[in-house]
């Protein structure tokens, strides 16, 4: 069971308003699914990763954005982007 | 004019001079506007199409170089940007964003000819199965109209399926392209991942979802990924296939090839109609001279909570962006203190993405990784491992592609668990990167039933292969509509 | 005893582009949001797209510091929200899968104290923020991104500092092997920057942050030490916690427990794999970098013959000895090694003095030779070096133009010499039995000539004429 505060708790973390009265227990319902996990048996699994080489990177070089991109967000009009006040 | 040709045809008609590009997407023009005020699968419609195919009619009289699309008409899923052009993920956080830059997709497709006809409806940022999560109402099946479509591209499924396009870009988290395409009897096929460039894909979970076509036919699909495969450096993660031509011997058939039948994908919960085709089609290869052998894959049990717990997760993270500071609606932030903006801001997002935010924030957070995420990982990853041993002896998997038959709008949406588990048979192909395609292949009570085939990493090309085979011993009614 | 650790972020300033983009890496030159991208803006459907250069860059610097160099690195995303933040998660490094950040555990010497590095990680630097607005209601936050995707490293070292000088003397250091190794100018703004934590006998471990600059670094351990020794003193415990220096009034507040709230989910960024970096690629690197500062002055001492501390001053500084490197021959290196850091170091000791200097390596290998073949005094040369590093022209217009060179004509000079021994002549008797009066008169004739007498020549000419 999660609870209440603890769903508060992510919402305020990932900046999510919890006015829907039915999430807690759909989001509870879910997570409690997940708990089938602890049965898998996996805890001594090696991870694995697929690897490229070094070369296969980016060359280093100064290549301009071909348009001037903040004219075309289209919201927000100006030079600088503005955000609210911080605490 | 007959609008229900493949690609390949209508390509063939059209540089034969038989068919003129115009005339085709003049009449599928017509089409969208006739019935997909009923279907509801475009968002957005491109008003220049018509312009474009006359002008690449105008090139072939001419003599000019072609595309290999011709002017094929193509719905793109709202997720992939188009430049100049509205990309809303079906969500209202992103109604008015306008793609500055094209997706590596787009840019090949558009240097092929192809006409983008319009963008076309998924669940809000590809999280659902049904579209019944889109912000702008959901898709009909048009086998059935009170019935879902599928998802989460469902769009996609629904525009080829109704002869509103020829083909359709989807893409493919744990099912988005094959389960849609189940459910409305097209071919749906998610390749290997890295095959496709995701740079311009709106990432929902990127470390396991890929591009993946929409089409009419095995062939159309693997013309389709002629064009648009390929190493891209704006994508770390593609790989090379060495230009590999998967049209070429499709027709090889599949004698002497092994396949494996996923006991976990047809046990409990199966519909008994599902169980019955996946039966039919596993003795119709035998009759191609496939050996069929039941296996087990152990992980499959935990792969649904393990896909939902890391889709969660990097779902959670990718869209965080969505903040409203740098692009979005009109919302002033004046008189705001941040977070109470961020979260005024985020209530855009529907009540589906809000729930994988809340799960997306917890499974990962310090105190729950161990439980839930970093043992979905290590499910991926055993799954991985699993399936690997599993294609040392065996060329291919087969499954049914959904469990069960589409369902109807409203029927499932308020039953998440439920919900969860019809993606049971499709998330282990991107859990562990395989190559997998649904094939159409019955009708039960007037609704599709698909079948999946799965092929090692890079196998491609044998997939598409043994699919074609398969897909050649049927013949299925006409969608009525 | 006071324990200070420190982690240090310095941008890769000599890179063309961003880290995951093509957009520039000096952000300095632009107007607000004009260096940027769909990448490094964050656009949905971007994906980044990483530098190989900086990778290789991040690498040099770990072997700099004599950290491990992992076989394959991993970059991870960190969450947390802030305008700064265009995707409202960094990307950075992270060892949770072994040691996969660029740079493992290392060491850097302090004069005789050896200071270990934890680790070194590769990240993105945020866009910039300007908060405006007086009253509480119309305050707002400008954020400009054109710095957002700047490739930076930090240095994490262990809290084996004991105080503010310590730390202030490895700054120093570190600042200028990262200058020698070509990765970074410490000089621009922002290019460095450092927090600190600050933990005192008996108390918990107290995170400084917000710091602008090295100098004010000094001042906020400083502070807070005194800070943590008063709490200390009257039995006040002293909580774990993040401060923030305030720049103005010059002390460390207390940010609430806004850390508390966060929680990073840090995991793997999956639009990158893991990059392998082979050993070839590392040998190749390391013969790739430049030598360092201290092999320089081991090179300087003993095959010159350069005083140690002059070798100090010209190896630690990359502008100095960029210049000796290109100008030096076994036979002028002790004259050129002198003239950079008795004559040249006041004339060009602010960056904007070193940028608009029009001196050449050339020039100073011209001066130090004709000081050694007595064409122009050493005085002189002062002169016409200042001449040179404003106009940038060659020595021998600087000379004549300014009339700078030595009177070596041997009459002319035999003149003033004959003059001058008329004129002292208790002086003469006296060096006729003291040999150390001759360097009196040499003076004299120095003093009549200005200091262009060629000094070999005038001697020579003295105790021709004083037998």
């Amino acid at each position: 069971m999660v609870s209440h505060e603890e769903i508060q708790h992510v919402a305020k973390l990932m900046k999510i308003e919890l006015d829907d009265p039915t999430i807690y227990e759909r989001v509870d319902k879910m997570i409690s699914y997940f708990d089938i996990l602890d049965s898998a048996g996996v805890e001594s699994e090696e991870m694995s990763f697929t690897e490229i080489p070094l070369s296969e990177l980016r060359e280093d070089k100064y290549i301009p954005f071909n348009e001037k991109l903040i004219e075309k967000l289209n919201y927000y009009k100006g030079t600088y982007v503005r955000a609210p006040k911080m605490i | 004019m007959n609008l229900k040709i493949s690609a390949l045809e209508f390509t063939r008609q059209v540089k034969s001079g038989n068919l003129s590009a115009e005339d085709f997407i003049a009449k599928t023009m017509e089409r969208i506007q006739n019935i997909d005020g009923n279907l509801h699968a475009f968002l957005s419609l491109n008003d220049k199409a018509v312009d474009q195919a006359r002008d690449i009619d105008k090139k072939i009289k001419s003599g000019e170089k072609v595309g290999e699309c011709f002017g094929m008409p193509i719905s793109i899923k709202d997720n992939i940007c188009i430049k100049d052009t509205k990309t809303t993920c079906a969500s209202k956080m992103l109604e008015n964003f306008i793609a500055p830059y094209d997706a590596t997709v787009i840019t090949k497709l558009k240097q092929q000819d192809a006409i983008f006809v319009g963008k076309v409806n998924l669940d809000e940022f590809a999280m659902g199965l049904s579209t019944e999560f889109s912000a702008y109402g959901p898709s009909k099946n048009p086998w059935n109209t009170d019935y879902v479509p599928g998802g989460s591209s469902g769009g996609s499924a629904v525009s080829v399926s109704a002869f509103e396009c020829v083909t359709s870009l989807g893409s493919d988290t744990g099912g988005s392209v094959r389960n849609p395409a189940s459910f409305c009897s097209t071919v749906g096929y998610k390749p290997t991942y890295g095959l496709i460039s995701r740079y311009g894909l709106i990432s929902y979970a990127n470390s396991i979802e890929q591009i993946g076509p929409l089409t009419r036919t095995v062939e159309d699909a693997a013309f389709m990924l002629n064009l648009i495969t390929g190493l891209d450096p704006n994508d770390n993660t593609t790989v090379n296939n060495r230009d590999e031509d998967y049209l070429k011997d499709i027709n090889s058939g599949i004698e002497g090839k092994k396949i494996g039948i996923i006991k976990e994908m047809i046990g409990e919960g199966i519909d008994p109609s599902v169980l019955s085709a996946t039966k039919n089609a596993i003795s119709k290869l035998e009759g191609l001279g496939a050996t069929c052998e039941e296996i087990s894959l152990d992980m499959v049990k935990y792969s649904v909570a393990a896909y939902y717990t890391i889709t969660a997760t990097e779902a959670g993270s990718n869209l965080a962006r969505y903040d409203n500071l740098r692009y979005g609606y009109d919302f002033s932030v004046e008189g705001f203190e941040f977070n109470s903006y961020i979260k005024k801001a985020r209530k855009k997002l529907g009540p589906e993405v809000t729930r994988r935010m809340i799960l997306g924030g917890f499974v990962p957070s310090a105190g729950h990784a161990g439980k839930y995420f970093l043992k979905a990982l290590k499910v991926k990853n055993k799954l991985t491992r699993e399936i690997n041993d599993v294609f040392k002896k065996f060329d291919l998997l087969i499954s049914p592609t959904v469990p069960v038959l589409p369902f109807k709008i409203g029927e499932k949406i308020n039953d998440p668990v439920a919900l969860f588990l019809i993606d049971i048979n499709t998330v282990t192909a991107n859990l562990t990167g395989k190559p997998a395609i649904s094939i159409p292949y019955a009708i039960s009570n007037g609704l599709p039933i698909g079948i999946q085939l799965i092929a090692n990493s890079m196998d491609d090309k044998l997939l598409l292969q043994a699919a074609y085979a398969l897909e050649k011993t049927v013949v299925l009614p006409e969608v009525p509509i | 005893m006071t324990k200070i650790g420190l982690e240090i972020h310095c941008q890769l300033t000599n890179l063309e582009s961003k880290l995951f983009c093509s957009c520039k890496a000096n952000y300095r030159e632009f107007e607000p949001n004009v260096n940027i991208c769909p990448i490094c803006m964050g656009l949905p459907g971007s994906l980044p797209r990483l530098n190989q250069k900086a990778v290789e860059k991040a690498t040099m610097i770990a072997m700099a510091l004599n950290c491990s160099t992992p076989e394959k690195i991993m970059f991870f995303r960190k969450n947390y929200f802030y305008p700064d933040l265009p995707k409202n998660f960094q990307i950075t490094q992270l060892n949770i899968y072994g040691d996969t950040s660029v740079g493992g555990r290392g060491t850097l010497m302090v004069g005789d104290k050896e200071i270990r590095i934890t680790r070194i990680q590769l990240e993105e630097d945020p866009g910039r923020l300007i908060y405006e607005g007086s009253s509480e209601k119309n305050q707002i936050t400008l954020v400009d991104y054109n710095r957002a995707g700047t490739p930076l490293v930090e240095i994490v070292t262990e809290p084996d500092f004991e105080n503010p000088k310590e730390v202030r003397e490895f700054l120093n250091i570190l600042s200028d092997l990262l200058e020698n190794l070509g990765v970074s100018d410490p000089s621009l703004e922002g290019a460095m920057r450092a927090d600190a934590n600050v933990s005192i006998e008996g108390g918990n471990k107290v995170e400084i942050k917000n710091i602008g600059s090295f100098h004010d670094l000094e001042k906020a351990v400083h502070f807070e030490i005194t800070r943590q020794q008063s709490l200390h003193s009257r039995d006040i415990p002293i909580i774990q916690e993040t401060r923030h220096w305030d720049d103005k009034r010059k002390i460390t507040i207390s940010s609430r427990s806004k850390e508390e709230d966060l929680d990073y989910r840090y995991f793997l960024e999956g639009d990158i794999p893991s990059i392998r970096i082979a050993d070839n690629i590392k040998e190749k690197l390391k013969s790739e970098m430049p030598e360092s500062i201290s092999s320089k002055k081991q090179r300087y001492v003993s095959k010159y013959n350069i005083p140690p501390q002059v070798a100090d001053v010209l190896s630690s500084d990359k502008f100095y000895s960029d210049l000796f490197e290109d100008a030096h021959t076994v036979e002028n290196a002790k004259e050129v090694a002198n003239i950079i850091t008795t004559d040249l170091m006041g004339l060009v000791d602010t960056r904007e003095k070193r940028e608009s200097s029009k001196l050449k390596s050339s020039h100073l290998k011209d001066i130090a030779n004709s000081i050694q073949s007595g064409k122009i005094a050493r005085n002189s040369a002062k002169n016409a070096l200042y001449e040179i590093i404003k106009t940038g022209k060659s020595l021998s217009s600087v000379i004549s133009e300014m009339d700078l060179g030595n009177v070596s004509d041997e009459s002319e000079l035999s003149k003033i010499i004959e003059s001058v021994i008329s004129e002292e002549n208790q002086a003469v008797e006296q060096a006729k039995s003291n040999p150390q009066t001759i360097n009196y008169l040499v003076g004299k004739v120095m003093q009549r000539t200005k200091g262009k007498a060629d000094p070999k020549l005038t001697l020579d000419l003295l105790k021709k004429k004083i037998p």
